[in-house]
């Protein structure tokens, strides 16, 4: 643990080299006791109010799949100046193999008082000629003065655009506008050199790689053209994620010469806020996405077909976003639709 | 008619997969139970398969299409490793599984098949795609073949492929003759030739490591590679298929097909492109350089063994002779080790030495690249190792490469051993790896056969290995030569020895 108040980047970076020495000691010094993992650079940041059990847990279950040096960030809040640190490692033992495979983790507890202090610490921890990328869970951080210089550290950043749609309730003067406050919020992050990722975004793959699915087939490509109308289905009031996906829709259909009048519709009975349904319609020929419990239905004319949809959950959507170390241009073309669209229904 | 699917995200999702309909001949046998229809469920669990994939399963005994789906359902169960059977997923998936009775030899069977397709294409609306795949006897291939051309089943409004499991004949011969039936019905392109050593992301990761990275390439020549050696190793023995191992061997179920094609991989030029003619014509060029070897050299050169009975741990092992549907007095090799010289400038006098064989201590498949010593040892005399720097690819167990080379001990004086930097798939990429049965399938109905084996490599593989297999028939082995749990006859030894090299303990 740092000194109150300070911490010294070089003091962790040689925290973490005795730290190797002693994984190794520990297996009595074979050459092959531990493997150290790490391609990327993970910095988290999350208010003190969070669950750190379940968020260690995603991010435990993310090292496997990709090894990173983490740094979490633990934000105090406003109050006295705050500047602490721990560093330890997390090791697991791949099923069958004799080797441990082991990550570095840093955590650093800051006030917002002390938040201007932080890429002067975390940039010398960043692992050298890898990606960084910053996980930040908390909306009112990203909005904090100190933010744009954290993230400035970030090749990507990834934030949850339905928990900025939280936060932007408050300033929002009607509930279109609520998703739309939330929207510029997102796209101001966004630098020439800081990408943007949204997890209300990720949680829209599935839907999206099963509507793809249905025009593999050559003969719902054809009716393509032919479609007059798409309707998109939210629970309750649209949110961020309902208004990414009809961008989306309607960005691709354009993108084959094809603009249908659009409607975005509510389902208040609907046990969730999340969409609901799609559906494409034309004169001889509709198709309709929807979903059924934890299931998706896929109905096209006449003939269903039903698979998982799969629970969003932390782990699964940062799993997704840390394969991309690049910009994102879909969504980014979806984000700059999705704004326009909600200008428009005002 | 757009020509694209304009909701592709090639960032997020997966290849994209055409409707098609997979007709599986030999439904009711193993390879469909414990490989393909595991295999295509999982990419149906993966969302990989287009809402109205279909499969219509052919063999002799008669049966329904429910009692396929809960034949299939049940062998899903039990044979898919890391996929959980959902009831709902597999409702839907079943829904798309048909079945047809009858025997490859009669024309009836055809026409059964014939109206089963059109009824499915029908229902399913799978565009009149057709992939066939004979997972039967080879003597049935061409049969199958030729019956579904007599039955008009090799054209249709969409695409028809055919894909066939080894071996592609017995000989240079056979395998010529098979090609040659196929093609009465199937263009050389449409036939798919499978080796699933080819589809493992391990053999695929070769490419990937040496034509993605500018550091290897320039030592991977005779001048910087001092020989290499390839082995794949079993524990088990023929495990009750021991009257059909007794008529392959190791040399042809093993070497002929996916030891060369590894070597190739290994070996090959850069190709022009990542595309399927591009790979194949460079792996294709690489086995026609291998150097065919005369009775001299393959008296030298190759070594062919077989496995006598041990006690391991307390427990007896039969020797290959004992084991059930084996000869007492059978000269089947279940060990083949040769060294092979590639005849190009790249690799001219670096032996290739490769081994493959039943009953070995462990279950390994890897390739080590043994690389020259430094020019001059300025280091020796001071109690330093000096072993040789190694590359060593591991495709099966713990997936991954390793760079073995010497480093200065800690502390006073300057002696040196040796270190190991390590990738290992599973740890830097821990997301679960399709098995090769399901890149390969998915291959095939995306019409991309770079992983496939085409006809040339199939005879240039023959060419090489026919000669050591005609050799071999004409003499009489003492056999068992090795002990059951070790690594195979001293002959073997031997054969490196005499280029001054020792085979590694993997």
């Amino acid at each position: 643990m740092g000194a109150a108040g300070t911490i010294a980047p070089e003091k962790i970076l040689r925290e973490l080299a005795e730290m190797w020495t002693a994984l190794n000691k520990d297996a009595g010094g074979e050459t092959d006791s531990a493997l150290r993992a790490c391609t990327l650079t993970l910095i988290t940041l999350a208010e003190e109010n969070e669950d750190f059990g379940a968020i260690g847990e995603a991010i435990a279950a993310l090292m496997p799949q990709h090894p990173a040096r983490t740094i979490l960030v633990r934000l105090q809040g406003p109050g006295e100046r705050q500047l602490s640190n721990r560093v330890y490692s997390q090791c697991w033992r791949p099923f069958g193999q004799k080797r441990q495979v082991c990550c570095e983790q840093v955590e650093i507890v800051a006030s917002d008082k002390a938040l201007s202090e932080l890429p002067a610490v975390i940039l010398p921890l960043t692992v050298a000629d890898l990606p960084v990328i910053l996980w930040c869970r908390s909306p009112r951080a990203a909005c904090l003065p100190a933010f744009p210089a954290i993230a400035a550290m970030a090749s990507r950043v990834i934030i949850d655009g339905e928990a900025f749609c939280s936060q932007a309730t408050a300033g929002a003067k009607s509930k279109e506008q609520t998703a739309q406050i939330a929207m510029q919020r997102i796209a101001a992050i966004a630098t020439k050199d800081t990408a943007v990722g949204d997890l209300a975004w990720t949680r829209l793959t599935g839907w999206r790689a099963m509507l793809s699915q249905i025009f593999e087939n050559r003969q719902n490509l054809a009716a393509l053209p032919g479609v007059t109308k798409v309707t998109v289905t939210a629970g309750g009031e649209p949110r961020v994620g309902a208004w990414y996906f009809a961008a989306w829709v309607m960005d691709s259909l354009a993108d084959i010469g094809v603009h249908p009048d659009f409607r975005m519709e509510s389902k208040a009975a609907a046990s969730n806020q999340d969409l609901q349904s799609i559906r494409l319609e034309g004169p001889r020929w509709s198709a309709e996405l929807s979903r059924e419990g934890e299931r998706f239905v896929a109905t096209v004319n006449g003939v269903s077909q039903s698979s998982s949809l799969g629970r969003a959950t932390d782990y699964s959507m940062m799993e997704e976003e840390l394969r991309i170390t690049e910009r994102d241009p879909t969504f980014e073309r979806a984000l700059v639709t999705a704004q326009r669209m909600t200008e428009e229904r005002k | 008619m757009p020509q694209q699917n304009p909701f592709q995200d090639p960032l997020r999702f997966e290849r994209r997969v055409p409707e098609c309909v997979v007709v599986i001949f030999g439904a009711n046998g193993d390879l469909t139970k414990r490989k393909l229809m595991p295999a295509l469920y999982r990419l149906a669990y993966d969302r990989r398969l287009s809402a109205g994939f279909a499969v219509i399963g052919i063999s002799r005994s008669p049966m329904s299409d429910d009692q396929f789906r809960e034949k299939m359902h049940e062998a899903v169960k039990q044979f898919s490793e890391d996929t959980e059977v959902q009831d709902d997923l597999w409702r839907t998936f079943a829904a798309g599984l048909f079945y047809v009775a009858g025997d490859i030899a009669d024309a009836k069977l055809y026409q059964n098949l014939a109206a089963k397709v059109q009824e499915v294409e029908a229902q399913r609306q799978t565009g009149g795609n057709v992939l066939f795949y004979l997972s039967t006897q080879p003597s049935q291939y061409a049969p199958a073949a030729l019956g579904l051309g007599s039955a008009g089943l090799g054209k249709g409004s969409g695409w028809r492929r055919l894909i066939v499991e080894k071996p592609f004949g017995h000989d240079l011969d056979s395998a010529r003759k098979l090609s040659e039936e196929l093609h009465q019905v199937f263009a050389e392109s449409d036939v798919y030739r499978i080796d699933h050593y080819l589809g493992k992301e391990t053999v695929q990761n070769i490419l990937a490591f040496r034509f993605g990275n500018g550091i290897f390439e320039p030592l991977w020549n005779r001048r910087y590679v001092n020989h290499v050696q390839i082995t794949a190793a079993e524990s088990i023995g023929v495990e009750g298929r021991g009257a059909y191992y007794q008529e392959a061997g190791a040399l042809a179920d093993m070497i002929q097909n996916h030891l060369l094609q590894v070597m190739a991989t290994i070996a090959m030029e850069p190709s022009a492109g990542f595309n399927a003619n591009a790979v194949r014509d460079e792996r294709s060029k690489l086995l026609r350089s291998i150097r065919p070897m005369t009775p001299d050299e393959i008296r030298q050169n190759t070594v062919s063994g077989q496995y006598g009975p041990n006690n391991i741990g307390g427990k007896e092992l039969p020797g290959f002779r004992q084991e059930e549907g084996v000869n007492a007095d059978s000269q089947t090799d279940t060990y083949a080790a040769a060294t092979f010289f590639v005849d190009n400038w790249r690799w001219a006098k670096v032996p290739f030495y490769i081994r493959t064989g039943k009953r070995l201590p462990k279950r390994v498949t890897e390739i080590a690249i043994q690389f020259n010593p430094a020019p001059l040892a300025i280091f020796n005399g001071d109690g330093s190792d000096t072993s040789p720097d190694l590359l060593i690819v591991r495709i099966q167990p713990e997936e991954g490469i390793s760079l073995k080379f010497l480093s200065k001990r800690p502390g006073a004086g300057m002696r040196l051993r040796p270190v190991s930097m390590d990738f290992n798939y599973g740890s830097s990429f821990g997301e679960r790896s399709p098995s090769a049965y399901e890149t390969l399938l998915l291959d095939a109905i995306i019409g991309d056969p770079t992983l496939y084996t085409r006809q040339d490599m199939v005879e240039a593989s023959w060419q090489v290995v026919q000669p050591i297999q005609e050799a071999w028939r004409g003499t009489k082995f003492v056999f068992p030569n090795y002990a059951a749990g070790t690594w195979g006859p001293a002959a073997a030894d031997e054969m490196l020895a005499r280029h001054g090299h020792v085979w590694r303990k993997p």
